[in-house]
């Protein structure tokens, strides 16, 4: 099982879910990806996107104003 | 309180709270709630400054119903219009200010700087050929029965589909 960072600071939406979407496809069954984003909208359509496709997702606040999205390739 | 600030709400929450305070700004001013005309009186007040003449040119002819008043009666840079621009950026600040999420934003590359410019020259051109953005022509001009907002509405979905493919195909 691996886990992988992808930076998407100062990106607006939707780059950051285009880019988890890319970034997902050449990852293995159970890997895990980090996306380290500072747009609030990134927590909401992230979140709503992977329980629609049925990865495993968790949305952390890091610091005021900046999140992390892990979501696990089932 | 401040949870309720902290997460975005649905959709259809911001949805009605648009629609409803759009109606109290027209029942309150007599305008709609719209950005580039504004921005379009800055932009001209600021040709004048430089030595141009704007306001002779067609466009302000041709909307003159909507621009002349304010061009002989008020102050170009302080207006309605600019009240309702500051009012949305003070509105913003605020909101994010009480959700404490206010950060200072940073460009990640040149690439980003550049693309932003273009994208939002070609923005503000479109949005005054159109006769307004997405709010002025859209938001206010459907409700209010407008045929144009119609039409503006169709360019923007075949533009939104273009400027998506452009996005996917060279800038990721």
């Amino acid at each position: 099982m691996a886990v992988r960072d992808l930076d998407c600071l100062y990106e607006a939406c939707p780059i950051p879910l285009i880019k988890t979407m890319k970034e997902l496809r050449t990852m293995n069954s159970g890997d895990i990806l980090v996306v380290h984003s500072d747009q609030s909208c990134v927590g909401v359509i992230m979140v709503e996107w992977a329980e629609q496709n049925n990865y495993q997702v968790k949305l952390v606040e890091t610091e005021n104003g900046e999140w992390e999205v892990y979501i696990q390739k089932p | 309180m401040m949870e309720c600030l902290k997460k975005p709400w649905t959709y259809w929450v911001g949805g009605v709270l648009l629609g409803v305070l759009n109606v109290v700004l027209l029942a309150l001013s007599g305008t709609v709630w719209q950005v580039t005309g504004g921005f379009l009186l800055w932009g001209a007040g600021a040709l004048e400054l430089a030595g141009f003449e704007p306001f002779k040119w067609e466009f302000f002819k041709l909307h003159h119903a909507k621009y002349g008043e304010i061009i002989l009666n008020h102050n170009i840079f302080i207006n309605k219009y600019t009240i309702l621009n500051v009012g949305v950026i003070v509105g913003s600040l605020l909101a994010t200010l009480l959700a404490s999420q206010f950060k200072i934003g940073k460009a990640k590359n040149i690439k980003q700087v550049v693309f932003a410019l273009i994208g939002g020259i070609m923005m503000g051109y479109g949005a005054r050929l159109a006769a307004g953005c997405n709010i002025g022509s859209f938001f206010s001009g459907i409700p209010s029965f407008s045929l144009h907002a119609w039409v503006f509405w169709i360019f923007v979905v075949l533009g939104a589909w273009l400027g998506t493919k452009i996005l996917i195909k060279y800038l990721l």
